[in-house]
């Protein structure tokens, strides 16, 4: 299988203090990877490392051969890399018609744009029935949906989620993950990361577990029993040294 | 108190909402920066008045109508924007926040010292535009050269509107000051933005500072203190980051300081201008626009 990510002995760290610590890594083209680990395994330091807002100390992260590391943010969204982040982070200002612009800020076809935000609408009516109102007065699953549009505005090669199911009522978080399943099946190659291991199994062609920066786990779904997904990704294996 | 008084008080509450303008624009560009890095710049008062010397330099060597003097000092402030921004901000660390202040209190007394310098001290006459136009409106009299200072001041104040809220650009400028993390994800370069904002509130400090200049018909290094210390003023009565707030802002504090001329004398009128400012920070201290708070 043709790999669209590789990740190669990755370091990242705060100071001193190794939040990746070697991480070695790969997601097919055309495919739904998943990141699966307890919190503070350094799931979303990796996500930040890949879209370049944090620099890994060592290692080298590829995109179909080309190295990202080094390159600004900026840079790396026009290679075709878009991530849509932890906790949503829309712009809580601007209207939801401002947000999906924001997401298209390096793109200089603006009739493109124009027919990609109605595209968009189309995907999500609940965007559609919000465009002028200010990203803030969302609720969290539309601040959701919003921010899978303006990621998606970029075009990109490779999608990055970190975590889109974080504080959404069951009923949203599978509506999300029908749209995940959805991109893919477009043809977008999907990288994700994910606390619901139950359903990210369901989407998954293939997962990685991660533990205190290091990956201790690569395999399809149904290889390993999901009771003992569920205990390595939520606790870990590893008794902390804290 | 009589008919005419009134009309006094009331004329020289108009004289300085029209004044007041300046004062408007200079709160912009605080407020602007402040919205965009949460960053005080400390020497955009002095800046402008810098803008507005260079201007007067410029126009020394070139014959030009007057009127290119505002044009002129638009661009100069953009320039020494710019520059403030790569000497202050681009390679200082943004994570201890006296740092860029104690560096732009450094261009502050720099810039100071060079326009001391460069005039030895004395202060230089400023052309003041429509300054023998005066509008008699009932028994008001409007000065010519301060409507003309007031509807520059909207006309800048409403080309800087169209930029931020119908242009790519102010797109971008919005989305880096609100969740600059989620900006840099959306392919927005953050120290291009913050580059491009020095520049944009240099422009608009050039302006006002000579509007300033044109109104008092003089231009001093002794003004960019009490400009600094106005524009401060004007940016926290507004609302920290607020653009509507820092014109309002604007508007009533130039108003209340001519008032209080009037009444209690050009000694005592700054010492009205702080009471206001205490009676915001006491009933009302996010300003009168306070950014209101998304839903996470």
């Amino acid at each position: 299988m043709e790999a669209m990510l590789e990740i190669a002995d990755v370091v990242t760290a705060y100071g001193k203090i190794e939040a990746l610590k070697g991480v070695s890594l790969s997601a097919a083209k055309g495919r739904i990877t998943c990141l699966l680990g307890p919190n503070g395994a350094g799931k979303t330091t990796l996500m930040m490392s890949i879209a370049g807002a944090l620099k890994p100390r060592q290692g080298s992260i590829r995109l179909e051969g080309s190295e990202l590391v080094g390159l600004s943010p900026a840079r790396i969204v026009g290679n075709g890399v878009a991530l849509v982040p932890e906790n949503r982070l829309v712009f809580p200002q601007m209207s939801v018609r401002e947000n999906l612009l924001a997401g298209a800020y390096q793109r200089n076809d603006s009739g493109e744009v124009t027919a990609d935000i109605e595209r968009m609408y189309a995907r999500f009516p609940r965007l559609k029935e919000r465009r002028e109102q200010l990203a803030g007065t969302l609720s969290g699953g539309e601040q959701q949906m919003l921010a899978v549009a303006r990621a998606l505005m970029s075009r990109p090669r490779l999608l990055l989620m970190d975590e889109p199911s974080l504080g959404l009522a069951p009923i949203v978080v599978k509506e999300i993950f029908g749209i995940i399943a959805e991109l893919n099946r477009e043809g977008v190659t999907i990288f994700l990361v994910e606390q619901n291991a139950h359903l990210a199994l369901q989407v998954a062609h293939h997962f990685y577990l991660m533990e205190q920066g290091r990956v201790t786990f690569s395999g399809n779904p149904g290889e390993l029993a999901e009771d003992e997904v569920i205990k390595r990704a939520y606790l870990g294996t590893r008794r902390s040294a804290g | 108190m009589s008919y005419l008084d009134v009309i006094d008080t009331l004329q020289s509450v108009a004289d300085g909402v029209l004044f007041g303008a300046t004062y408007s624009l200079l709160g912009i560009g605080f407020t602007l920066v402040f919205g965009v890095m949460h960053k005080i710049n400390l020497s955009y008062a002095a800046a402008s008045i810098g803008a507005a010397y260079a201007s007067l330099i410029v126009l020394s060597v070139v014959k030009a109508p007057a009127i290119f003097i505002f044009l002129l000092a638009g661009l100069a402030g953009g320039i020494i924007g710019f520059m403030i921004y790569v000497v202050c901000f681009r390679f200082i660390p943004q994570a201890n926040p006296l740092a860029t202040l104690m560096s732009t209190v450094g261009a502050l007394l720099l810039i100071d010292e060079i326009i001391v310098h460069a005039t030895v001290g004395i202060p230089v006459p400023y052309p003041a535009l429509f300054s023998d136009v005066i509008v008699n409106a009932g028994p008001f009299t409007l000065r010519g050269d301060l409507m003309f200072m007031f509807a520059l001041g909207c006309l800048s104040m409403l080309l800087l509107l169209v930029l931020l809220y119908r242009t790519k650009l102010g797109i971008a400028t919005r989305a880096v000051a609100q969740q600059p993390v989620a900006a840099q994800l959306c392919g927005i370069s953050i120290p291009r933005i913050n580059g491009l904002t020095f520049v944009i509130t240099g422009v608009v400090g050039g302006i006002a500072g000579a509007m300033i200049g044109a109104a008092i018909g003089v231009l001093s290094p002794l003004l960019s203190l009490p400009l600094t210390t106005k524009g401060l003023i004007v940016t926290v009565i507004g609302g920290l980051g607020s653009i509507p707030g820092a014109i309002i802002a604007g508007l009533l504090v130039g108003g209340f300081e001519n008032l209080f001329q009037y009444f209690r004398g050009v000694t005592e009128r700054d010492l009205y201008v702080m009471l206001l400012l205490f009676g915001f920070l006491v009933f009302r201290p996010g300003g009168i626009f306070s950014p209101a708070a998304g839903r996470d």
